[in-house]
């Protein structure tokens, strides 16, 4: 569920927009540690933390894509590549604030089934947030602005504005789902909440199952973590080989993903407007 | 002359130590089809783009009305009712027809009513029956008539088009040479840069020639034909018998 969160938040602004994000656990870890804090320190309510998470991470947004979404390609990823560097630098040596390298253990809970249940309000919100976005002029226009940002502000599309906010609204849900996360293991540190890896699911799953679509990101979260579990169960010893496999085969015979392969089919209809 | 849509005056841009454009001065007429020509490198293209915002100029006014689009970013000078065409087609190649022409903003009108519109659209240039096929799959001729059709989204008062007939076959371009006379007759204004000389000479009401970021000539097709400047900027200057 966490990863279909994810994957569809990272696809508004790398699927639609175009910008190939490296850096989205920068607002997963921001959202972690904002709860951790607020809680563990501050006591404050469980869920009030979670909407100051995604406050926190729509400000970070806001301040961090302002000059970063001037940079196009493989610039705007690397330079998201070190703004989650530089944010787990932080949250490493502001020990005050963070608890630096010891990170920060949370007040257990008896069950977490209400960690279960706000990652599936989460999840409910982010799809629906997704369908609207895509299926509507906004998603149509993020869309133009990845295929030509020149003859979309030629057509009106004011781009500084839409992909601002594509990139904030991408940054809120995994900042909350990084909330929700930290209460459901009740241990964070730097490494583990600013984890590469991340990242790199949210990339993959939304490129395996299809980006810029919304069906996209969801199928491939789904699919992705399933071979990865199934891998790992079965392949105890050799499972991150037949994780890689499956990707290798996928990405060679499906490059536009899953549901770019059934729209070249002509098994799905092509767009997002019919 | 009349009524004027576009005053361009002395306009200024420097790229480096080039002057592209040095100096440019036109008037475009309301409600006429204009022409600017020039030999390559004259400056033309830059014009263009001071016009539409993706340059800014260092100097100079471009009045439209009482507006000075100088130093107006693209989309905000498209909002004022200016639209353009590119050189090369720029269509959105990973989406469809139908969202190529959706995607315009500051219809000012409900989706429902912007679907009409792109509908129309897009049976006045018969592109009906691909709406949904992506925009890349066509070929270049229609590329070039779902671009024409999507700066039309808007119904804008000035339409700039930039080469309309390089690379287009003459059937073609007589289709898109009839639209833009059909629009002329609605009262709009357009303004072609052009290399195709019986585009300009058989279309145009007005020529503005251009030459090393000057305006060095403007009038009717017939006169700027005799112009012995223009001449001297196309052929090189004769020597003197």
């Amino acid at each position: 569920m966490m990863y279909v969160v994810l994957a569809l938040s990272w696809n508004i602004i790398s699927g639609f927009t175009g910008y190939t994000s490296f850096g989205h656990v920068a607002f997963y870890g921001v959202g972690a540690y904002t709860c951790a804090i607020l809680v563990a320190d501050y006591r404050w309510p469980w869920l009030a933390t979670l909407l100051a998470a995604a406050v926190v991470a729509a400000v970070m947004a806001v301040a961090v894509g302002y000059p970063v979404l001037r940079l196009k390609g493989p610039y705007f990823a690397i330079a998201m590549l070190g703004t989650a560097e530089g944010t787990r630098v932080i949250a490493t040596v502001a020990d005050p604030l963070t608890h630096g390298g010891l990170g920060i253990s949370l007040p257990s809970a008896e069950t977490s089934l209400p960690t279960y249940y706000a990652m599936l309000a989460l999840m409910v919100v982010t799809v629906a947030v997704a369908y609207a976005v895509g299926h509507s002029r906004i998603g149509i226009r993020l869309s133009a602005i990845r295929e030509d940002e020149g003859a979309a502000e030629a057509l009106g599309i004011d781009s500084t504005r839409y992909k601002l906010a594509a990139f904030t609204l991408s940054a809120v849900f995994p900042a909350v789902a990084g909330g929700i996360q930290a209460y459901k293991i009740l241990y964070i540190d730097p490494p583990s909440v600013f984890f590469v890896q991340i990242t790199i699911a949210m990339a993959l799953m939304s490129m395996l199952g299809g980006k810029g679509t919304v069906i996209g990101p969801i199928v491939g979260a789904v699919l992705l973590y399933t071979v990865q579990e199934l891998s790992w169960v079965n392949f105890p010893t050799a499972h991150l080989i037949a994780y890689g496999l499956f990707i290798i085969v996928v990405a060679r015979f499906m490059p536009r993903g899953l549901v770019g392969f059934a729209i070249d089919r002509g098994w799905v209809r092509k767009g997002m407007v019919h | 002359m009349g009524d004027v849509a576009l005053d361009v005056r002395d306009l200024r841009k420097a790229f480096g130590g080039v002057h592209a454009v040095d100096g440019c001065s036109f008037a475009v007429p309301r409600g006429r089809i204009s022409g600017l020509i020039g030999p390559n490198g004259s400056g033309k293209t830059t014009t263009f783009n001071l016009l539409t915002g993706v340059v800014r100029p260092d100097a100079g006014q471009v009045l439209y009305g009482s507006t000075d689009l100088a130093g107006l970013k693209p989309h905000q000078i498209f909002r004022l009712g200016i639209t353009r065409t590119f050189q090369l087609t720029r269509v959105f190649r990973e989406m469809t027809v139908l969202e190529n022409m959706l995607s315009v903003v500051g219809l000012g009108v409900p989706d429902r009513a912007a679907r009409a519109r792109a509908e129309e659209l897009l049976a006045l240039v018969n592109l009906t029956t691909l709406r949904g096929e992506y925009g890349g799959r066509l070929s270049y001729g229609q590329q070039k008539l779902l671009e024409f059709a999507r700066a039309l989204m808007t119904d804008p008062e000035l339409i700039l088009l930039d080469e309309p007939a390089a690379g287009v076959n003459r059937t073609l371009l007589q289709h898109l040479l009839d639209h833009i006379h059909r629009l002329q007759e609605r009262g709009k204004t357009i303004l072609i840069v052009e290399h195709d000389m019986s585009v300009i000479m058989n279309h145009c009401e007005r020529v503005f020639v251009m030459d090393a970021g000057v305006t060095i000539a403007e009038g009717l097709p017939a006169e700027i034909r005799r112009d012995a400047r223009v001449i001297d900027a196309y052929f090189g200057r004769r020597r003197q018998a």
